[in-house]
Parts: C-alpha cells; structure tokens; sequence
C-alpha cells in the first residue's frame, strides 16, 4: 500500500495519506487514521509517467493529488487497479544497460555519420542550389570587407598586371568553368602575405606579395588553376553551409538548441571546418595539377612554390605539420603534387599518421 | 551561504528554505542517450517526448521546503509547436535564399510577433509549472512585451549604454509578470546596481582580451623557437593554428564573462524578489564558479565528444540550485491555483527555431 501524500484539490495544504486498490477498480486514498479522502474510478485518475527516482503522481479529476515517492509500490498499486497505460515502459529502457548502450552505439555511429557524410551532401547540394545572383551578392560583400579591413589597393606594375592577367586566361579556357567564368582582381595583401583566394562568384583575389615570389609561369598558373577549382565545385559556399550546419546538427543530437549555441558556435565548428577545407584545398590541388596537364605543364612546379612559400613563412625551417590548420601540410601538398607530374599516385604511406590519413593513401601502390 | 545551509532555519516568524537539486549525472546520462536515439530513431518525432522527459527530471529534482517542482507539458503539443514552427523555419530558409530581399520582409513580421513569441513561450512554461500543487501563471500582455523586446532591445542596439538598463526591463517583464497561486511576484532595484555589474564585466573583458593576447604570443613564440619541440613530442600545432587557437580562446573568454556577468544580473533580480507580501527569494551564486563551470563543462563536453553534455548540466543545475533559496514569512500551506486554460506550444517552439530563450 503506497504511502503519500494528499494535496486538497489545488491547494498547497496536504496531509500525509496513503492508497489502495477498492472494488471496482477504484482508487482509494485515506490519511493515517482511515479517514476517506477521495475515491474515484480508476480510468479518471492520470498517472504521471516514471522517471527515475521523481515522485509519482496521481491527478485526481476534482484537482486533488495523490503522491508518492515509492515508484514500485505506485506501480503495484496501478496494476492492483488494472490501469493499462501505467507510464513505465520508457524508464524501463532507461534503466536497461543494453538498451543504454545501443544508444550509445547509434548516437555515436549516427553522429559521425552526420559530420563525415551528410553535413558535407547537404553543404554541396546547398551550393550547387545556391542562385548565381546570391553568390555575386556574397562575394561583393566579403570583398567589400576585406577592401575595408585587410587588403589594399594593388600597387603591382601595370605591364605586370597584364602578364598576370593574360596567363589567367589562358588557364581560365582549360578550367573546368571555361572563359568567362572567372576573373581576377589585384590587390596589395597587408598581413595576408603572399596570397591568393576565390570568392564564390568567380572573382580570384591575387596578393601583390606573391608576384615577386614567381619564378615560372607555370607556377601561377598552378595557383590560379588551385582557385579556379574552389570556384568549381563552390568551396566557399559549402564552407559557409558546412559552418551553419554543424551546430544544428549539434542542436538536434543534444536536444535543446539554446544551450548548444554557445558552445556549437566556438570550437567544434573551427575544427570540423578544417578538417573539411583540408580535403577542399585538397581536391583544389587534384583538379589544379589536372588542368596543368591538360595545358602541357608539369605540376610540379606548383609544389616548388608551395615550399618556397613555405620557406618564407616559416623562416628558413619547415613549417611543423599543421592539425587544424587551414591548408594540409605544405610537405604533404608538394609531394601529392609531384607524384602528379608521372600521372598518377604513388605510395607515399611512409610519412606520418597524419600524411597518410590526409591522403586516404592507405592501400595505394605504385 | 552557511545560513542556506542549515535550512530551515528560523529567524523570528522567517524560514529559509535552500533550495536543493537531487539529480544525477549518471542517471540523467542514461535518460538523455536514449532520448537522443530514439529521437535519432524516429527521425525528430520523439524530440517532444524527449523534451518532456528532460524538463520533467529537472524540475522534478529541484526541491523546496522538501516539496519538488512539476512540469506538466503534454508532449503532443510540443510536438505541434515544433511541426508547426519546422514548416515556418523551412519557408523563411528557402525564401531567404531564394529572393534575398525577403529578408527584410521577415524582419518586419518577426518584430510584430515577437511580443506574442515572448508572451506565449513564458505563458507556456510558466502554467505548465507547479510546486505542490499549485500552479505558475505568466500575465504578460502584447504591449508590455513590444516595449519592453522591441523598443527596448532596438534602443540598446542602438545605443550600448542602454544595454544594462534594457537588461533590467526585460528582468522586471519576466519576474513582475509571475505568478503563484494567483499571487505576484515583484522584483525592483535600482538601475545602478546593473549598471556596477556591467561595469564589473567589461573590466573582466578587457582582463581576458589582454591574458588571450598574451597566451597566443606566448604560444606563437613557443613553436616558433621550438618547431623541434613541438614535432617530437607530436603536438599537431603548426603556425596557421592558431589564429584558429586564438579565435578560441576569445570565444571561450566572452562565454566566461558573459556566464559572469549573467550570474551577477541574475543573483541581484532574484535576491530583490519579493512575492506574496511577506515571501522573499535568495540567490547567492558566485560569478567566478559559475563561469568556471560554464567554460570547464564546454572543454570537456567538447573532449568527450557530447558525452559529458549530461553530466555538464547536472553539475551546472546542482550548484545554481543550492545557491538559491526562499525565505518564507509564515507558512505555505494557503495557496491555491487559479483556473486556467491550456496553453498551446506554437509560439515556445518557434521561438526555439529561432534560438530564442526568455528568462533569467
């Protein structure tokens, strides 16, 4: 016989109490001495579901409650009543170590299966869907930006502008996109350094300070071709999608969106981002090293550049590998390049761990 | 804080009754895991049914004077709150990418039913809440809520001075418009007791811009020296980290000041509640440790990978919780529960689409 507590219907006062199954399925509730406090039918009463150690309770239809902090006894008392929906079943699940650990197999394998598979298709669709007029409006405004805060303008030569300008168009007609698609725009970097970068819409920003470092045409024919790939297949934009899907996801695999935000917006988004632009930067390098052939050149020359930048940046030393840095390490990069100029991959799985998750080379023979 | 300790403790005809939170980490890990599956499971559907459970455990685990609070909310109508607010969330997505000038149009219609969202969504928690049988009321009406969210809140985007003084509007809103067993809640205190706070915090930002500042050269410096060091002992940082690193550590050090000052702000609209006449809440929870366990449980959630989340919440809940208390002036056996209708989940749920939260 459960022991409780009876609250007088919506009131705060209570009297201790407790329960019993009468005839005709009816509950009965009475306080120490036997006085009667309530009977109702059984099917009238609403039983509030079991959850953990909490309290159960028994809504009585006239406002009154019975409580009580046994759940067991509740429970005995429910069947003693016949009462078919007794709101067991889900704390049962909880309370099965099984059923806990399923749990922990199918958010755990669903989860990564979100952040491997379906956040980047649903980023690549988002921006393959994405209108050519909103991805121009997108790029005129981080351009704009930047024009504001880190870039100047270019103070490159005119004759050296127009070299730069004709060897682009030369890449541009053996890009995937075709003349047309592309165009490139000066500007003198301040902090950025040497460097160059694509915008959705097309435009392919090229830093002043990376002129100078040019020894071979070749070479910033690589990198434009580099760009022109990111315009290709919209890194950018799925970048963007990737940044604003990560938390949502977060959101529903936690259940509440409000306290996730905080956390959704500062670490996990920075890594996983990374770990994604590794493997746009490199498909940028693949399709890059492509169109060079398809130019006659050699790829080759590309990873020269990259280490000589490298060499600038890191003053004289190799740069350590980099984790959650932007691009895949400088050294991983030339080497996946230079195995280009003989036309395809080869074993390069006797570097690091990290090279060779980089490279999904595992298995991969000359 | 060694008063709210001994409780009840009786001073005259006033009783302190600290407020105590029973719950478990390990037992609300395995409710929140098999929430998550099933949610998983059933595609979304039984989020409501999770949300349910989660409030329930929570609220169900907070005791005062030895009685816990209850949350009554039906699942299904959560469950058409959020089907509802998906259909609209959907709508605004896509016409925002679709036609760009749209946006504004939103804007307009968000800002004429945010009062209603705001309203709905504490009316919605506050009667589906009770303690003791007796249940929670909100009264706030559509124009109160235009001032004190729109007006209020555009005043202080405009103006950040205002930012304190909209924060103690929007406080008096929440709390003056509670109820309990018909009976009102009142908190009042001077603005410049908010302004002091804001005061305090603002000093802590710029403390933590510089300490960032500092940590981030002194890494840089470190790796810059040391490459060798830092390839033999594997850490996996190079040069282009750490912007990201330093991107880190300002977040983290916003979201310290901002559990900071929120704590403070907090503690003072509570500890200047008075309901009922005589009744009087306290809180008393330490800024410092507050926010120490805000960042520490966001660096662990992270490193478990969510898995610590649960535990992150219960440890967060068990220390607000003993912090606060209820200084009752004679006894509370008298209240009663007004009548009141059932309040439909739409206006909560798409407030939460839209990462919305009204309260302290």
């Amino acid at each position: 016989m459960p022991e409780g507590r009876y609250f007088f219907p919506n009131a705060a006062r209570f009297v201790p109490a407790h329960a019993s199954a009468a005839s005709g399925r009816r509950l009965r509730v009475e306080d120490d001495i036997g006085t009667l406090l309530a009977e109702v039918p059984a099917r009238a009463v609403r039983v509030s579901a079991r959850l953990a150690r909490l309290t159960r309770r028994f809504d009585l239809p006239d406002g009154g409650i019975f409580e009580c902090d046994d759940n067991d006894a509740a429970d005995a008392l429910l069947r003693a009543l016949g009462k078919r929906r007794r709101g067991g079943f889900t704390d049962r699940l909880e309370r099965a170590w099984p059923v806990v650990a399923l749990s922990l197999f199918v958010t755990l394998t669903t989860g990564a299966f979100f952040v491997v598979q379906v956040i980047p298709a649903v980023a690549e669709w988002l921006a393959k869907e994405t209108l050519p007029a909103v991805a121009h409006t997108m790029s005129e405004q981080t351009l704009r930006a930047l024009d504001f805060g880190a870039l100047k303008p270019t103070r490159l030569k005119p004759a050296d502008r127009a070299r730069a300008t004709k060897l682009f168009a030369t890449v541009a007609a053996h890009a995937r996109g075709g003349s047309g698609a592309y165009r490139l725009v000066f500007r003198a970097g301040g902090e950025l350094g040497p460097n160059a970068f694509a915008l959705p819409d097309g435009t392919i920003v090229m830093t002043d300070d990376l002129w100078p470092l040019i020894r071979n045409d070749q070479e910033i024919e690589g990198v434009f071709a580099h760009e022109m790939s990111h315009v290709d297949h919209a890194h950018g934009l799925q970048r963007v999608y990737e940044a604003s899907l990560f938390p949502a996801a977060l959101a529903i695999f936690t259940g509440d969106v409000s306290q996730i935000s905080q956390m959704g917006a500062i670490l996990p988004g920075i890594i996983a981002q990374s770990a994604y632009s590794r493997r746009f930067e490199q498909q940028a390098d693949d399709d890059a090293a492509a169109t060079l052939r398809r130019m006659g050149g050699k790829p080759s020359h590309m990873a020269d550049l990259l280490e000589r930048l490298d060499k600038r940046m890191c003053a004289g030393k190799t740069c350590p590998p980099s984790w959650i840095g932007d691009h895949p390490n400088t050294i991983e990069r030339a080497a996946r390049l230079r195995a280009e100029d003989r036309g395809a991959l080869i074993d390069l799985c006797s570097g690091d761990w990290r090279a060779r998750l980089a490279l999904n080379c595992l298995g991969l023979t000359r | 804080m060694n008063a709210l300790a001994r409780a009840p403790d009786t001073l005259g005809t006033a009783t302190t009754h600290a407020v105590a939170f029973r719950g478990r980490g390990g037992e609300y890990f395995r409710i929140w895991i098999v929430n998550v599956a099933l949610t998983v499971v059933t595609l979304g559907v039984y989020s409501a049914w999770a949300k349910v459970r989660t409030q329930r455990y929570f609220y169900g685990n907070t005791f005062v004077a030895g009685h816990s609070f209850e949350y009554h909310a039906r699942a299904w109508r959560i469950l058409v709150g959020r089907a509802i607010a998906l259909v609209l969330f959907t709508g605004y997505s896509l016409s925002v990418v679709v036609y760009p000038w749209s946006f504004s149009v939103w804007v307009l219609v968000l800002a004429a039913a945010f009062p209603w969202l705001v309203n709905s969504s504490i009316r919605f928690n506050a009667r589906n809440t009770s303690w003791r049988n007796v249940r929670f009321n909100f009264s706030g009406r559509y124009f109160e809520a235009f001032i004190a969210y729109v007006v209020w809140s555009a005043a202080a985007l405009a103006m950040f001075p205002l930012i304190p003084y909209t924060r103690r509007v929007h406080d008096y809103f929440y709390i003056n418009h509670h109820s309990f067993g018909g009976r009102a809640f009142r908190t009042e205190f001077p603005a410049s007791r908010i302004y002091v706070i804001y005061l305090v915090g603002f000093m802590v930002v710029v403390g933590v811009l510089v300490a960032g500042l500092g940590a981030a050269a002194g890494l840089a410096d470190l790796a810059t020296r040391m490459p060798g060091l830092a390839r033999s002992v594997q850490v996996p940082i190079g040069p282009g980290d750490f912007s990201a690193i330093f991107i880190s550590l300002i977040g983290l050090g916003f979201a310290f000041v901002a559990a900071f000052v929120t704590t403070m702000v907090t503690n003072l609209s509570l500890s200047s509640t008075t309901f009922a006449g005589g009744h009087r809440l306290v809180s008393r929870a330490a800024p410092i440790r507050v926010a120490w366990i805000v960042l520490s449980n966001t660096v662990l959630t992270l490193l478990t990978l969510g898995l610590f989340y649960p535990f992150a919440r219960i440890r967060l809940a068990r220390y607000r919780m003993g912090k606060c208390a209820l200084i009752a002036r004679g006894d509370l056996d008298d209240f009663t529960s007004e009548a009141l209708t059932q309040q439909s989940a739409i206006g909560q749920e798409i407030a939460g689409f839209f990462d919305f939260s009204f309260g302290l």
